[in-house]
């Protein structure tokens, strides 16, 4: 069903909609009708459920609560907003994963979860006073949390009966590892449960943009997660463009397909590195790693940065593009192609290689859909999305290339498809330098400003999956309210399903196949 | 026999000299005398690493995030990146028996990397010394997969109100003496993240740090030059 049609008839069920930027329709709904309209674009017209966030009425007390539905096959977004006092209408039982939206909006906005059964901390852990809910107004811009010690103990599932044992892992982990706590439950050598504690790195990134002003905004959004940093800055500049309606030209939307994809293309041959890496395979661990060291040093030579900060910036482009610096990349990725080619043969021959990889931490189908999960983790499983073709952005729709995904949902699976990746990342690369033809593309900085009371969608395919940022923006040049579903949020509760069955040493093999990232999951 | 072709094909390819001149990285911001101590560059600046002492500007290394925003809105030319990344620097402050610890660990330093809530992307250089561009292991530094292993701990990132029991157990867990090494601009005062909520402490106040990499995030290069430098090393 298109937009429209899709408007009509929720108007002729009574609600006022509205449809904003082209693709996002809102739907005001009264909160005891929000649970029945969910039910029913989720079941009879099979939308994908995205995200559920909570804003503050501007100036007053109250809140509306709003539920994301992406409309794959026509593209567009439908926002279902309710306003209640202090309770969420739960949708745990229809949309499986809706329990850890609702858990973060309970943690940080202190509304009751009304008919959900998951109601524990998420956000909060145990050193956290109580009382506290920082998203909301009234808790001022640099008032820390203070560790009192008052919230409720984490109960984590026990295990009861003879042969059965738990293993506690975290939050420090055995490596170069970001934070957060896994709770094996296994008997002999299988694990029969996972269960993961996150948000341990939770810094309270959301309360911080509402409070930096709009022009220096994408400093922040670099640094959500280090590993998707072009992608996250792409991310904001494409809300700020599509609020003030800015089109940058046609060069810079290029430059920065070119910037997005060598990200891309360097933590992919880092996860595939690190595959091999937990097999134990160390001459394509090391080649892999290598290759992107490469690429790194590349990016450092082309915008100073080797994570490619600094460099998308809305409305305008913060790099100095010469012709010079295209034919760098072309020759290093020339340089790489070959060699890369050959590790992967030498991977795809090895007998002792295949046997670990293949039928180990499958998420099947039906498993991935439930989970919302996105990215080559949800492609790998059969789930044929992805951001850059069907809300496609900058010189995408141009560049288009068909989406690539695998059946089983196995380590396998998301190995080939991150060596797809790479290859296509390459080719975008090319195509897009291709396209801006040797010619210069300017510095070029222009200040934002914001009128207040516009509100945006948008999503971006980061390296993880899909990122969809919500913006509503506010007075004095800042937003009033900025919402990030980030694609680990989601992804994380795959690997769950992943380890199921499999032996306890297999769990980094699959865990690195997936590669979430803690930052942007726990922000 | 693949392995063996791709290597004799391709032969060593870790840098002779990982501490060469990178003309390309980021580095210290330098200020000219041509600074009239305006302010612009302060107000551009998000961290607010930049103060004004005597009418001229002067740049927090530690503090700085490496935007470059304050070069561009110089309109005197007064600001300029040096491309230095050689910017750690020891905090010994005349302590002479911690010099003397720090050489014993010179041909030989396992350290512990904890993440307190950083973006990642120190991490991820953190683990990039060990690719073998810059094979960090032939200075003999190893991570170490257990605090109890370890000589010291490296610190990414904020400390945040969850993460500051699990840092602290990790540096206790240690066996003294033990070195703690700050890493990026967040583990030395927060860095862009300085006014969240859910970060709670500057890192030295809660334990004694040895050494601060500035950087966000610090190349391989600047850690591997950190690391020796604090070993007496370069």
């Amino acid at each position: 069903m298109k937009i429209e049609q899709l408007k009509e008839k929720l108007e002729n069920l009574k609600y006022s909609t509205g449809i904003k930027n082209r693709n996002e329709l809102y739907a005001y709904v009264p909160k005891s009708a929000a649970v029945d309209v969910a039910t029913m674009l989720y079941t009879a017209h099979k939308l994908n459920f995205a995200a559920e966030f909570c804003q503050q009425k501007t100036g007053e007390d109250g809140f509306f609560i709003s539920i994301l539905f992406i409309s794959r096959k026509h593209n567009y977004y439908v926002v279902i907003r309710y306003e209640t006092e202090d309770t969420l209408m739960s949708i745990q039982d229809l949309v499986f994963q809706a329990h850890l939206f609702e858990r973060e909006i309970s943690d940080l906005y202190g509304l009751g979860i009304a008919g959900g059964k998951d109601a524990r901390n998420l956000v909060k852990h145990e050193a956290w006073e109580s009382g506290v809910y920082p998203l909301k107004k009234d808790f001022p811009y640099g008032t820390k949390i203070k560790e009192r010690n008052e919230t409720g103990k984490y109960e984590f599932k026990g295990l009861s009966g003879e042969g059965g044992y738990q293993i506690a892992v975290g939050p420090v982990h055995a490596g170069i590892i970001e934070p957060g706590h896994f709770r094996f439950s296994a008997i002999g050598e299988s694990i029969e449960n996972l269960e993961i504690r996150l948000m341990y790195k939770h810094r309270g990134i959301e309360k911080m943009m509402e409070n930096v002003d709009a022009d220096k905004l994408s400093l922040v959004f670099e640094r959500v997660s280090g590993e998707s940093a072009a992608a996250y800055s792409e991310g904001y500049a494409h809300l700020v463009e599509s609020l003030n309606g800015w089109q940058v030209s046609e060069d810079i939307k290029a430059l920065r397909v070119a910037f997005l994809e060598l990200e891309r293309a360097c933590n992919f041959l880092e996860d595939i590195a690190g595959i091999c890496v937990d097999i134990g395979f160390s001459y394509p661990a090391k080649k892999f790693s290598y290759f992107s060291e490469l690429i790194r040093q590349l990016c450092e030579r082309v915008t100073g940065s080797r994570f490619l900060r600094n460099s998308i910036i809305p409305c305008g482009n913060n790099v100095e593009f010469g012709g010079d610096k295209a034919v760098d990349i072309v020759d290093t990725i020339d340089g790489i192609v070959h060699r890369f080619n050959r590790i992967v043969e030498m991977t795809l021959v090895s007998v002792s290689f295949l046997d670990r990889v293949e039928n180990t931490g499958i998420i099947r189908n039906d498993n991935a859909v439930k989970l919302c999960m996105t990215g080559v983790s949800g492609r790998a499983s059969g789930i044929v999305y992805d951001v850059r073709n069907s809300f496609s952005y900058e010189l995408y729709p141009k560049l288009k290339k068909p989406v690539q995904t695998e059946t089983l949902g196995g380590v396998f699976e998301r190995y080939k498809l991150k060596i797809e990746e790479i290859r296509s990342a390459f080719d975008y690369i090319k195509s897009s330098l291709d396209f801006i033809g040797g010619r210069t593309v300017p510095k070029e900085r222009n200040s934002i400003s914001l009128q207040a009371g516009q509100e945006a969608i948008v999503s971006v395919e980061t390296v993880k999956g899909d990122l969809i940022i919500y913006g509503l923006t506010g007075m004095d040049n800042r937003f009033d309210r900025i919402y990030m579903k980030t694609p680990s949020f989601a992804n994380w509760r795959g690997l769950t399903y992943a380890v199921m069955g499999e032996i306890v040493p297999d769990f980094p093999l699959c865990n690195k196949s997936m590669n979430m990232s803690y930052s942007e999951n726990d922000r | 026999m693949r392995f063996i072709y791709d290597r004799v094909m391709y032969g060593k390819e870790s840098a002779l000299d990982p501490l060469c001149v990178n003309e390309n990285s980021y580095g210290r911001i330098d200020v000219k005398d041509s600074c009239t101590g305006c302010g612009a560059c302060s107000r551009e600046c998000l961290v607010g690493a930049i103060n004004l002492e005597n009418g001229k500007a002067r740049v927090d290394s530690r503090s700085c995030i490496y935007c470059g925003r304050c070069i561009d809105a110089c309109g005197h030319g007064a600001l300029s990146n040096s491309h230095d990344y050689r910017l750690a620097d020891p905090e010994l402050a005349g302590d002479e028996l911690r010099k003397k610890i720090y050489k014993k660990f010179s041909r030989s330093l396992v350290l512990r990397s904890v993440d307190t809530g950083s973006c990642n992307a120190c991490l991820l250089e953190l683990s990039a010394m060990s690719n073998n561009y810059y094979s960090l292991s032939r200075y003999g530094i190893e991570f170490a997969a257990s605090p109890r292993h370890a000589d010291g701990i490296v610190v990414t990132g904020p400390v945040t109100i969850n993460m500051k029991e699990a840092l602290i157990k990790s540096y206790e867990a240690m066996a003294e003496p033990r070195i703690v090494i700050a890493a990026g601009a967040c583990s030395h005062d927060g860095g862009i993240f300085k006014d969240s909520y859910g970060v709670v402490n500057r890192l030295d106040e809660i334990i004694p740090v040895d050494l601060t990499i500035p950087g966000c995030p610090p190349s391989p290069q600047a850690i591997i030059y950190g690391l020796l430098k604090l070993l007496d090393r370069v």
